[in-house]
């Protein structure tokens, strides 16, 4: 410290110093000026921003009770559906199945309510809310599609079915239908080793035929590294799972007909 | 080693396994409906992915610009009065530029869909360019437009007098505020190099009005905007930092030197007061 004085001496000599003299009205100038700045920048800016908030949040809230309406139902498919995994019954399958598409009334009831809060053209500001859901219902309903028809659903009777078929606001996204159809095959996977265990050993083969058509069909897609992509990539397990379950039939000779012929064939390559 | 073994293990399976998939997929009717909606499905997704590609180049481009416009900026406070006014016009001109070049040419691509969903592909350049054109107007005159003037310049109108426009939320305007104020900080800092001490006053008070604002707001569960509220406080604490040494040594030190007596040690620690030499 004992040398600053003699540092500073050679700039005094400069006479380029700065002379603030802290009794100057600077600061009071100073403090009356943020005020005011600060009120203009406040009415001028974030008032407006705060009310925008405000508004997005009232409607998010909304649009969270709408889907709350929604998942209950969900829920209950998802319930009723499980029989499947323990019942080889047509009869008790059938009235499943029927009890599902009784619920769905109430989820299109749900998306009808939704389509009127979504302002036009704002989707995908508030798609967060719902797209979950969205992609359990469309796996819901393809699941119901395959049971009862055994074929793929088609997007627009997954979309009304969920009810967002041709409405103003909301409508269904491909790619959360595609992420309907990657859940169906790993439920589909978990249906083939069940069925097998309940004594229907035709059940696999249908399964592994329809899920192999759906991977080709995927196949077809240049998907990005997004979560698409990253479900997609569980769908290759799936089919090895359903595969597995075939393969196992085959070489008991468990499928009836031409199946028992090329099983052994397919043993003896492995071992070579 | 344990990870080439685990990963030779599913290996062993593999040859049965695929053998059907393979089957299926050879006899699969390449007419059938599945393969049919999935060959429409493949065109609309790479549309999606493709438009949104364009949308991030176009937005790279809008960012480098407004980086670079800001930089032009900075150069104003050391240069005459006339040569300041030649680059605000440089850099008025560049802005208006990217509205009607880059900006129209997002708002092409997204004629007719819904711009949220590409939103995240050019939320980055559109906060970057108000970053610029709000450091611009401030150069220029010391405040800075509100949000609907701002979004008057994202308008547009097509040959046949049919209007279309960007969309310009204001989250994006909010945050690109936010930005500005770090380089108001630099502004802050260079001025107080070049011995402006006046300017450093006022751009803290100003930094200073943008900090209350931001206390004001209830933002319930935006990252984004606590994360740059959290860059902009220390940016103010900089600022006020500056101010402080201006005014309590400024009359002991020559103007040039206070930059010096700041030194990034001083600055970012602010416990530590005192300094020696």
């Amino acid at each position: 410290m004992s040398c600053l004085p003699t540092v500073w001496s050679v700039f005094y000599s400069t006479s380029r110093m700065v002379v603030i003299n802290p009794n100057t009205s600077i600061g009071k100038i100073v403090v009356k000026g943020t005020m005011a700045e600060a009120n203009k920048l406040i009415t001028e800016i974030f008032s407006p921003f705060q009310d925008y908030i405000n508004a997005e949040q009232d409607l998010r809230e909304e649009i969270r009770t709408i889907m709350k309406e929604i998942e209950k139902p969900l829920r209950e498919i998802v319930i009723t559906l499980q029989i499947i995994h323990s019942e080889v019954d047509c009869e008790k399958i059938h009235v499943a199945l029927l009890r599902s598409r009784e619920r769905f009334e109430e989820v299109r009831k749900g998306y009808e309510a939704l389509n009127k809060v979504v302002p036009a053209g704002q989707y995908y500001r508030y798609n967060d809310h719902w797209r979950y859901g969205t992609q359990r219902l469309c796996f819901l309903a393809s699941l119901i599609v395959f049971l009862e028809k055994g074929v793929l659903i088609d997007r627009i009777t997954t979309a009304q079915i969920l009810g967002v078929h041709e409405k103003e606001n909301i409508h269904l996204d491909l790619e959360d239908y595609l992420m309907g159809l990657l859940n169906l095959a790993s439920e589909l996977a978990r249906f083939a080793i069940n069925s097998v265990t309940l004594g229907d050993y035709s059940r696999p083969l249908q399964i592994s035929k329809f899920v192999a058509e759906l991977n080709a069909g995927f196949r077809l897609l240049n998907l990005k590294n997004d979560s698409l992509r990253k479900r997609f990539d569980v769908l290759k397990y799936d089919v090895k799972k359903i595969e597995e379950v075939v393969y196992d039939l085959s070489i008991r000779g468990l499928i009836g007909g031409s199946s028992n012929q090329t099983a052994p064939n397919t043993v003896e390559e492995d071992m070579g | 080693m344990s990870r080439n073994k685990a990963r030779n293990k599913p290996r062993k399976n593999k040859t049965y396994v695929g053998e059907q998939a393979k089957e299926a997929l050879c006899s699969l009717d390449e007419d059938s409906p599945v393969i049919q909606a999935f060959r429409s499905f493949s065109f609309e997704l790479d549309d999606k992915h493709d438009r949104y590609e364009r949308i991030v180049k176009l937005n790279r481009d809008i960012t480098i610009e407004s980086k670079r416009i800001i930089f032009l900026l900075h150069s104003t406070q050391v240069d005459f009065e006339a040569k300041k006014i030649a680059i605000l016009e440089e850099a008025d001109s560049r802005l208006k530029s990217l509205c009607q070049n880059n900006f129209k040419a997002i708002a092409l691509e997204l004629r007719s869909h819904d711009p949220y969903l590409y939103h995240r592909a050019f939320t980055s350049g559109l906060q970057e360019f108000i970053e610029a054109l709000c450091f611009y107007q401030f150069t220029k005159n010391e405040c800075f437009d509100n949000w609907k003037i701002i979004n008057g310049n994202f308008q547009y109108t097509d040959d046949t007098e049919a209007s279309y426009s960007l969309l310009f939320s204001q989250c994006d305007f909010v945050l690109g505020i936010a930005d500005f104020t770090g380089e108001l900080m630099r502004k802050c800092i260079n001025n107080l190099g070049i011995g402006n001490i006046s300017e450093c006053f006022k751009i803290c008070n100003f930094v200073k009005s943008i900090n209350t604002g931001f206390l004001g707001l209830i933002h319930a569960g935006n990252k984004e905007i606590s994360r740059k509220v959290y860059t902009l406080r220390q940016s103010l604490n900089k600022m006020e930092l500056v101010c402080y040494n201006i005014q309590i040594r400024g009359s002991e030190i020559p103007k040039h030197m206070l930059l010096n007596v700041l030194d990034s040690h001083d600055i970012e620690n602010n416990e530590d007061e005192g300094f020696c030499m």
